[in-house]
């Protein structure tokens, strides 16, 4: 999977005006992420093993990116330093990657449900 | 014959619960009822809150086997991980250094049973307020931090014991309960989500899960079945989410009120119980918080905001610029009074608390509110005539009377206690406030071991227990607060003891 992750990296750096985790069509009317390119060529069976509806788990984000410990958050970006969407008070290491995350939407993170403006929609 | 009934009673599930349409094909009818498991445990716990939280680790330390939790959502820790982080223990050791050595359990239970206004179960309540160390101990044994030094009295309590925890957030005790069942071998499963109970006559042998599933789409993931093979303990919370069954059971809940509880709090594992003979209590004692804001979502910053607001400040009627009520009043008196203000179109007319910015700029009830944009400083009265479209002449003239109010420490309007009322000078910090569902006294009747107890018979239903809000009859007609988190830890710790001994009896 690293030498995936390696090659997508590499085609982006040329792609040029697109984002890592910028949201556009991919297959059909399906929209993915522009870095997860590779998957849907591979017929998406990386996330959902079977139908679409039925299968999607932290799996296929762990296996690339690492568990929530591993990935660096910029903390100088933070709006207050106890906002640290992957050291949450209430959740910390008891929340689901697609708590926040959202592979064919744009998805408000969890904490939007009580809190305002501390994070974009992604 | 065995083998009959599971299958007569998985079909009447299935018929109960929202999807009989598309049975799994892992029910072989044709070899009349056998169900295939997918999996073998020993206790399910359904929820992740405060309660089930404790359950699970608890029952892992009595040994009784192999412990699965199961939550629907896509984190851990429903209402109690975005709760406030109070709980009530009687000689706590921060009480002790403060002093305070008269209280006692039993002074616990006495200012409960003032608020459950005869409607409680004494024993009940006696038995949580006797566990409350063993609670406290369960926080601090898995690293739970409390406030240094903290230990207040709040609403309806007669003396100072309700800690708090060091982020004032209940995620502080469930993050923390999590991580020592990790450590301990529980067995924690997100997006799995309980849609029937399988049963053998009058006991829950298992049960059918959704897993997989992305809340609140019931056609994501797919269905299993779990057998449980000592124990199911239902932790799943309260209903206050659920506004179809919210308006039947108290049709005097107004539908403009939006609610504190996490999106989970919806009550179908409490229907589904019912619907196999679990007797309901008290469904319609809904507690509604006056504290509420309408420019956040959920429980957010205004209720501590407000404790600033109905002690230095004032409530105004956005129609006419007059106050409305006593703003110390109780829970209810202030919801109702709040109600009444509204729109020709009978909508909601926000009303405005406002109070002197100068004071408690640096507080960070304050900082937070204005940061977040739920409240805002505004300079003169004319601003929030302007902003709130509120009469200024009125508006004027209600401040001014108000103030000398303030000054002979005598509210002639509303009988207010105005010892904590300030004279309103400006700049100002203002806020809109509306009501806001809280929290169900109501739910599953239990005996004093968290056995669900069947309406038809008066017997427990074998091998099914409740904790936590989604049993009901213990608070009455009002639930105290710092109550419910010692109430789900202690009653973890009882339904472990409880399910070990029911095993014992069982050999
Ligand atoms: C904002 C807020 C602040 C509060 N502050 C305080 C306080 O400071 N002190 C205090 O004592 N009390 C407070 N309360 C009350 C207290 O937090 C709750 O009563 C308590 O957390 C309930 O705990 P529980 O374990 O019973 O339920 P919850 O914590 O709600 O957990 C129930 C879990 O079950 C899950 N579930 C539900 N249905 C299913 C299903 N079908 N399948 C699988 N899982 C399911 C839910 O998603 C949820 O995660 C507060 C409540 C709120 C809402």
């Amino acid at each position: 999977m690293n030498t995936l992750l390696l090659s997508t990296l590499l085609s982006l750096a040329v792609s040029g005006s697109v984002m890592a985790g910028d949201l556009v069509k991919m297959k059909g009317s399906t929209q993915g992420r522009v870095n997860h390119e590779f998957i849907y060529q591979d017929g998406c069976q990386t996330c959902h093993q079977g139908s679409g509806k039925k299968n999607a788990t932290d799996a296929a984000c762990v296996e690339c990116h690492g568990d929530i410990n591993s990935i660096t958050v910029d903390e100088s970006k933070l709006a207050i330093p106890e906002a640290h969407p992957h050291k949450s008070l209430h959740y910390n290491q008891g929340a689901s990657c697609l708590a926040c995350h959202g592979e064919h939407e744009k998805k408000a993170p969890v904490c939007t449900e009580c809190h305002r403006t501390w994070f974009e929609v992604m | 014959m065995q083998s009959r009934r599971n299958f007569l009673k998985l079909s009447a599930g299935a018929a109960v619960g929202s999807l009989a349409a598309t049975l799994s094909g892992t029910v072989q009818a044709n070899t009349c009822g056998e169900i295939n498991w997918d999996e073998t445990v020993d206790v399910i716990v359904v929820g992740s809150g405060f309660a089930g939280l404790s359950a699970a680790l608890n029952a892992r330390r009595k040994d009784v086997g192999s412990v699965l939790l199961l939550e629907k959502m896509q984190v851990i820790g429903g209402n109690s991980a975005i709760n406030g982080g109070w709980l009530a223990i009687p000689k706590n050791p921060i009480q002790l250094a403060q002093g305070v050595n008269d209280d006692s359990p039993e002074e616990l239970v006495k200012d409960q049973i003032i608020s459950g206004r005869g409607m409680h179960n004494e024993a009940s309540l006696r038995l949580i307020a006797n566990r409350a160390l063993d609670a406290y101990h369960l926080c601090i044994d898995t690293g739970v931090k409390f406030r240094d030094g903290f230990n207040i009295q709040v609403g309806g309590h007669n003396k100072a014991r309700a800690i708090r925890t060091q982020h004032g957030t209940g995620g502080d005790i469930t993050t923390k309960l999590y991580e020592a069942g990790v450590k301990e071998g529980v067995d924690y499963r997100l997006q799995h989500y309980i849609e029937d109970f399988i049963m053998d006559g009058q006991k829950i042998i298992g049960v059918k899960v959704r897993k997989h599933y992305r809340f609140p789409d019931l056609k994501t993931g797919s269905s299993v079945f779990i057998k449980a093979n000592k124990a199911v303990i239902l932790a799943n919370g309260g209903f206050a989410r659920n506004m179809a069954l919210r308006e039947i059971v108290d049709p005097s809940l107004d539908p403009t009120l939006d609610c504190t509880n996490a999106l989970g709090a919806t009550g179908e594992v409490t229907l589904t119980a019912m619907a196999y003979g679990a007797l309901p209590v008290h469904m319609n004692l809904i507690q509604t918080g006056h504290w509420g804001s309408p420019d956040e979502g959920g429980f957010g910053w205004s209720n501590a905001l407000l404790s600033i607001g109905w002690h230095q400040g004032v409530a105004i009627n956005v129609l006419n610029g007059k106050r409305f009520m006593d703003e110390r009043a109780d829970r209810k008196t202030c919801s109702e009074a709040i109600m009444k203000n509204r729109n020709a179109d009978g909508s909601p007319a926000y009303p405005v608390v406002l109070f002197n910015y100068n004071n408690y700029a640096n507080d960070d009830r304050v900082v937070r509110a204005l940061r977040d944009k739920m409240a805002w400083k505004l300079d003169s009265l004319d601003a929030i005539a302007t902003q709130f479209d509120i009469p200024v002449a009125e508006l004027s003239r209600s401040i001014v009377e108000y103030n000398q109010h303030v000054r002979e420490r005598k509210d002639p309007l509303f009988n207010r206690k105005m010892d904590t009322a300030e004279v309103l000078t400006g700049p100002f910090v203002v806020s809109r406030i509306w009501p806001k569902v809280h929290y169900c006294m109501g739910g599953l009747k239990t005996d004093l071991g968290a056995r669900v107890i069947d309406g038809r018979s008066m017997e427990p239903i074998k091998n099914l227990y409740a904790i936590g809000e989604v049993t009901g009859g213990t608070h009455g007609e009002a639930r105290l607060s710092s109550t419910s988190c010692l109430e789900c830890l202690a009653m973890g710790i009882v339904v472990a003891e409880t399910i070990k001994a029911d095993l014992q009896g069982a050999v």
